[in-house]
C-alpha cells in the first residue's frame, strides 16, 4: 500500500489584545488573586497594536512570508527595534486577522445563537470581513445584523455572558447555554467558539492552498486543546465537524483528537493510517487557538520591558491525501513513541522519539535532515526562564547521538546548525508542537533542498491528573518514493499480486482463457478473468480499487508516450528477449520513440531482474540517427550497455539473425515493426492463426504512467496468456513504478529531454506558415468512443483538426495503430471531418 | 515553580520535618534553576503560590552538581542523566545554586 502525502498547508494567526486582556489565564488569575497588582496596571502599555504585530518577523515566519533562513539570519530576539519587517496581512500559507473581523467570525461560528455583537459594530466591520477573498457567500450569510448596546449591557451585567471587547469597549457577548452546566458556560462557549472560528479560518486557507474541492474532503480531525460537551459527556465533541460544517466541506465527517500538545502529531499520523489504509481519501488535520495561553508569560515579558508576545492566536491545518506520486509521504515505518513503560527522563523520551525508530529503519540521527521538535518562539520562552526550546531539543538528539556513538562530541554544534530550526511559532501549546515546519517541509522537499523532516509532538499529559506521564510520537516527512508502493518481497513473502485477463474479443473463446488462468496457477501466479463487453472499463476500475494487481488486456488505448515492451523466446538458442517496443507510440517521432523504447526496455528487462541488460538497435529506418542519440544518452550518464552483433562487422545494430538469436537482452524497435516482430515470434510454429510461445507484448511503460497493463493479442494462445501473467506479476514484484521513476529519472539528468527535442526538430516537417494561428482545445468531454484508421505522423494533426470544429478530442494508441478518441456522441460528425482532411478513407 | 509543585514541596516539609526534605531540581536553566532554589528556600519570588512570604530554608541542589552527582551509582547517572549533562551549561547552573544558597544561608 502507498503511504499518504502532504498537499497542503495552512497556518493562521489572529491579533486578539482584547483577549488577551480579557481571557488569558495569567490575567484572570491575576484578577482574581491580585487585582490590585502592578502588573495588571501595567500590562495595557505592553500590548503591541496590530501593525506592530504584523511586522513581527516570527509572524511572518509562521504564515510564509519571511523564510525560516532569512529569519535566521536576523539573529534573535526579534523583538529589538530595527528588526521588524515589511508587515502583510496575507502570506502563502495563510494570514494574520484582525481583532474586529475575528469577532464576526465568532458569530459566524455560533450555531446557537450564543454570539451577539454590538449592531453599529457589525456594520462597520462587516465590508472588511466582506473583502475577505476567502469568505463566501454562504459563510457571510451566517452573520447576524446585531443588537443594540442595552441588550448587551443586560446580558453580560444581569445573565453572566462573557463580554467581548475591543480597543476597551464593549461590542458583544457569548451567553451562556446552560443555567446550571458548567461545560455550557459563558466562559466554556467562548473558547470553544474561538478554536472553532479559527480552526475555520485555517481550513479555508488551506483547502485554498492545496488547490482541493472543498467536497473531495471526507473527513476531519480537530486536535486544539478544549474539550465540547455537556455535564453528560464533557468532552463529547465534536470540534472537527463543527469547523468542517461552516468551511463548506459537505461531504466530510470528523472526529477530535486529542493529547495536550502531542495531540497534533497524534492526529497527523492518526491521518495517515487513515489514507494509507483507504479509509478515507482526503483527511485534514486541524487546530484552531487557544484563549486561556494568550499572555501566559506576561509577567516576565513585562517585567522585562517587552511588549506582550502572545498577543496571538495560532491555528493550522494540513491536508493528508493518497499518494500523487508528487508530493512527500508520511512514511509510516518510522514512527517514535514515547509508551507507558518509556520513562520520564530527558534520555529516554528522545530515544524513544528520534533514535529508536530511527535504528528500527536502518537510520541514525545524521539521517534525518531536518528536526522540528517543539518550534516555540524563543523570544516569548527565553525571557521566562525557558530557554530555547527547539534548540535545546536538538542539543538533546545531538548528545544522545554522541552516546549511541552517531556523533563526536565535538559535532554537536555543528549538528545543531544543520539539521535544527529556529522556533518562530506562537507559544500555544499544540500549536507550535512539530507541525509549523510541515508547510516548509513540504514546499523544501518538493525543491529538492530537503530529502526528509522528522516532526516530533511532545505532550505534559501529567496536567491532566490523570496520570504522571508524560508522552510523545514522531513520524517522518520524506520525498515522494512512487505511487505504487509493491512490496519489494522477495519471491513467497508477502501478498501475492493478482491479474486480471480482460479479453473480451479473442478470437480463441473463454476456454482458452480458462486454460491460461490454470497455467498460470500452476507457474504460482494467480489470475481472473474479467469478463464482458466493458470489460475493460471494469479492468480500471478494479486496478484503481487495487482488487487487481496488473492487468493483462488483448486491447487498450495507451495514451501517447506509452507503448509496450514485449517479451519473446528467440528460436536459435531459446534465449528469452526484450522487443521494445510493439504496440503504442513513445513518441510521433520514429527516431525519438526508439529512444524512448530504450529506456523502457531498460525498465521491463531491470524489473525482470537483469540488472545490466544489452540493447541492441533492430537495422529499422532510423537505427543509425537512434544510435548517435543513444550513444550522446550514454555519454551524458545514462550508461547503456550495447550489444555486439552476431556478424562477422559487429556494431550495436542489429541485423535480422541477430533477431532470430538473440544476440541483445533488448532489441530496440519501432513499434509498428516490433508488432510485426511480435507476431512472428509467437506464432512461427503454428502457423500464424495461434500464437504459441513468449510473454505477449507486454506492459506499457511511459514516463509518469503507473498502471500496469499489459497486452495479449486476440490470437494469444493460453501460454502466451499464462506467460504474460507471470510477466505482470515479476513486475509487480519487483516494484516495476519504482524502477520506472529511478530509469527516467537517471535519463533526464543524461539530458533524455534534449536528445529527444535534438530529434524532432531535425526531423521535423517543414514548420506550419507562420502566422497561422494555434488552435486551442475546445471544453473537455468524456472520449468514449475510438476512430481508428489515422497514420500515426498525422495522428497530432487529427486531432488539432478535429478542435478546429469545435469537437473535443484526444490522441490515443490502440493494439493495431493509432486511434482518435472522441465523445460517442460527436463519433459520425469527428469521421465526418477526419474524412474531409484526408486522415481516414 | 508550578504553584501545584509548590504545594507538594509545602506538603512534604510539613510531614517530614524541614531536616528531612532535601529538594533535587532538574530545570534546564541557570535561572529557572535559581529560581525554584529561591522558592524553596526564601519563599515564592512571585508571589503566586502557597510559598509566598514563607521561607522552608530547604536543602535544595540541581542535579548536575558535583555534590549530587556523587551520590549516585555511575551507570545508573550516565543512563538517566549523562545525556542532559552533555547538554545543559552545568557551569551556569551551578553558579545560580551557589549564589541562592548563600544568599539562603545569610538570612
Amino acid at each position: 500500500m502507498s503511504n499518504s502525502v502532504i498537499k497542503g498547508a495552512g497556518y493562521i494567526l489572529v491579533h486578539v489584545p482584547g483577549m488577551v486582556m480579557d481571557h488569558g489565564t495569567t490575567q484572570t488569575t491575576e484578577k482574581v488573586v491580585n487585582p490590585d497588582s502592578e502588573y495588571l496596571k501595567e500590562m495595557p502599555s505592553h500590548m503591541r497594536s496590530y501593525e506592530q504585530a504584523l511586522s513581527y518577523a516570527p509572524n511572518q515566519t509562521y504564515i510564509g512570508n519571511l523564510s525560516i533562513e532569512d529569519l535566521t539570519a536576523m539573529g534573535d530576539p526579534w523583538y529589538e527595534e530595527g528588526k521588524q519587517v515589511e508587515g502583510k496581512r496575507y502570506g502563502k500559507f495563510g494570514e494574520i486577522m484582525p481583532e474586529a473581523e475575528f469577532i464576526l467570525m465568532l458569530q459566524i461560528c455560533d450555531a446557537f445563537d450564543l454570539v451577539r455583537l454590538d449592531k453599529d459594530f457589525v456594520a462597520a466591520t462587516r465590508p472588511a470581513l466582506e473583502a475577505h477573498p476567502l469568505m463566501t457567500p454562504a459563510i457571510l450569510g451566517l452573520l447576524k445584523e446585531g443588537v443594540d448596546q442595552d441588550d448587551i449591557n443586560h446580558y453580560v451585567n444581569e445573565e453572566h455572558a462573557e463580554a467581548i471587547t475591543l480597543d476597551g469597549k464593549l461590542v458583544g457577548y457569548v451567553k451562556r447555554a446552560h443555567d446550571v452546566d458548567a461545560n455550557l458556560s459563558a466562559h466554556v462557549m467562548f473558547e470553544n467558539l474561538v478554536a472553532k472560528a479559527s480552526g475555520v479560518l485555517s481550513i479555508l486557507h488551506l483547502v485554498k492552498n492545496a488547490g482541493i474541492d472543498a467536497s473531495e474532503v471526507d473527513y476531519v480531525i480537530d486536535c486544539c486543546e478544549e474539550a465540547c460537551g455537556d455535564m453528560n459527556q464533557r468532552g463529547g465533541g465534536n470540534f472537527a465537524k463543527s469547523e468542517a460544517e461552516i468551511a463548506g466541506l459537505k461531504n466530510a465527517t470528523g472526529s477530535d483528537a486529542r493529547g495536550f500538545c502531542a495531540g497534533p502529531a497524534h492526529a497527523m499520523v492518526e491521518a495517515a493510517a487513515l489514507v494509507k489504509s483507504g479509509a478515507y481519501k482526503n483527511v485534514i488535520v486541524v487546530g484552531g487557538g487557544c484563549t486561556a495561553k494568550l499572555g501566559m508569560n506576561g509577567k516576565d515579558h513585562v517585567k522585562k520591558g517587552l511588549p506582550i508576545l502572545e498577543d496571538c492566536l495560532g491555528g493550522f491545518a494540513i491536508l493528508v491525501s493518497e499518494n500523487d506520486g508528487i508530493n512527500p509521504e508520511i512514511n509510516l515505518d518510522v514512527l517514535g513513541r514515547h509508551t507507558v513503560g518509556t520513562g520520564a527522563a530527558p534520555q529516554n523520551v528522545i530515544q524513544s522519539l528520534v533514535t529508536d525508530p530511527l535504528a528500527a529503519n536502518g537510520m541514525t540521527i545524521k539521517d534525518v535532515d531536518k528536526y522540528s521538535p517543539e518550534m516555540q518562539n524563543p523570544d516569548i520562552t527565553k525571557p521566562a526562564g525557558a530557554g530555547d526550546v527547539p534548540e535545546a531539543n536538538y542539543k538533546m538528539i545531538a548528545a544522545l547521538g554522541v552516546k549511541l556513538g552517531q556523533l563526536q562530541r565535538t559535532e554537536i554544534a555543528s549538528f545543531v546548525a544543520e539539521h535544527g530550526l529556529k522556533g518562530y511559532a506562537p507559544t500555544q501549546g499544540h500549536i507550535p508542537s512539530g507541525v509549523p515546519y510541515i508547510g516548509y517541509a513540504r514546499e523544501s522537499i518538493l525543491e529538492g533542498k530537503t530529502k526528509n523532516a522528522m516532526i516530533i509532538g511532545k505532550g505534559s499529559l501529567f496536567l491532566g491528573r490523570m496520570t504522571n506521564l508524560f508522552d510523545g510520537v514522531s513520524f517522518l516527512i520524506q520525498k515522494n518514493t512512487g505511487k505504487d508502493d509493491a512490496p519489494v518481497a522477495a519471491a513467497g513473502s508477502g501478498k501475492q499480486p493478482v491479474i486480471g485477463i480482460a479479453a473480451s474479443g479473442t478470437e480463441l473463446g473463454r476456454e482458452n482463457l480458462e486454460k491460461a488462468v490454470a497455467l498460470a496457477a500452476k507457474k504460482g501466479v494467480k489470475a481472473v478473468i474479467i469478463d464482458g463487453e466493458d470489460c475493460l472499463s471494469k479492468m480500471e476500475e478494479m486496478l484503481k480499487a487495487g482488487e487487481i494487481d496488473a492487468a493483462v488486456a488483448s486491447h487498450y488505448p495507451f495514451p501517447i508516450g506509452v507503448s509496450t515492451v514485449g517479451r519473446v523466446v528467440t528460436p536459435a538458442e531459446g534465449k528469452e528477449m526484450f522487443l521494445a517496443n510493439t504496440t503504442g507510440t513513445s513518441s510521433t517521432d520514429r527516431v525519438a520513440a526508439m529512444v524512448l523504447n530504450t529506456v523502457a526496455g531498460i525498465i521491463a528487462a531491470k524489473a525482470c531482474g537483469n540488472d545490466k541488460p544489452t540493447v541492441g538497435i533492430a537495422n529499422v529506418d532510423g537505427a543509425r540517427q537512434a544510435e548517435i542519440a543513444l550513444n550522446k544518452l550514454s555519454e551524458g550518464g545514462y550508461k547503456i550497455n550495447f550489444a555486439e552483433s552476431s556478424r562477422a562487422d559487429g556494431g550495436a545494430v542489429m541485423r535480422g539473425n541477430d533477431l532470430l538469436k538473440g544476440s541483445a537482452d533488448i532489441m530496440v524497435i519501432d513499434s509498428l515493426t516490433g508488432n510485426l516482430m511480435m507476431k512472428m515470434f509467437s506464432a512461427f510454429t503454428t502457423g500464424g492463426s495461434f500464437e504459441s510461445t513468449g510473454f505477449g507484448y507486454g506492459p506499457g511503460i511511459g514516463e509518469g504512467y503507473s498502471q500496469l497493463v499489459l497486452i495479449i493479442s486476440r490470437a494469444s494462445g493460453a501460454p502466451v496468456i499464462a506467460n504474460a501473467c507471470a510477466y505482470a506479476a515479476e513486475l509487480v514484484n519487483a516494484g516495476w513504478t519504482k524502477i520506472a521513476a529511478k530509469e527516467y529519472a537517471a535519463a533526464n539528468k543524461a539530458g533524455l529531454a534534449q536528445i529527444i527535442e535534438d530529434i524532432k526538430a531535425s526531423n521535423a516537417k517543414a514548420p506550419a506558415a507562420a502566422g497561422a494561428a494555434k488552435i486551442e482545445a475546445p471544453a473537455k468531454e468524456v472520449c468514449d468512443a475510438d476512430i481508428h484508421g489515422v497514420e500515426v505522423m498525422d495522428i497530432e494533426d487529427a486531432v488539432t483538426s478535429l478542435w478546429a470544429k469545435g469537437i473535443y478530442a484526444e490522441s490515443g494508441m490502440g493494439c493495431t495503430g493509432p486511434v482518435v478518441m472522441v465523445n460517442a456522441s460527436k463519433l459520425d460528425a469527428a469521421s465526418d471531418v477526419l474524412r474531409e482532411g484526408g486522415y481516414i478513407k | 515553580m508550578d504553584l501545584e509543585n509548590q504545594k507538594r514541596v509545602l506538603e512534604f516539609t510539613e510531614e517530614y520535618g524541614k531536616d528531612n526534605v532535601v529538594v533535587i531540581l532538574g530545570a534546564a536553566e541557570g535561572e529557572a534553576a535559581s529560581l525554584a532554589a529561591e522558592t524553596v528556600t526564601l519563599g515564592d519570588p512571585t508571589f503566586a503560590g502557597p510559598l509566598a512570604g514563607v521561607s522552608l530554608g530547604l536543602a535544595v541542589y540541581h542535579v548536575v552538581e558535583p555534590a549530587v552527582k556523587e551520590e549516585f551509582d555511575p551507570a545508573v547517572y550516565d543512563e538517566q542523566c549523562g545525556m542532559m549533562e552533555m547538554v545543559l551549561d552545568v557551569d551556569d547552573i551551578c553558579n545560580e545554586m551557589n549564589a541562592i544558597r548563600e544568599q539562603a544561608a545569610e538570612v
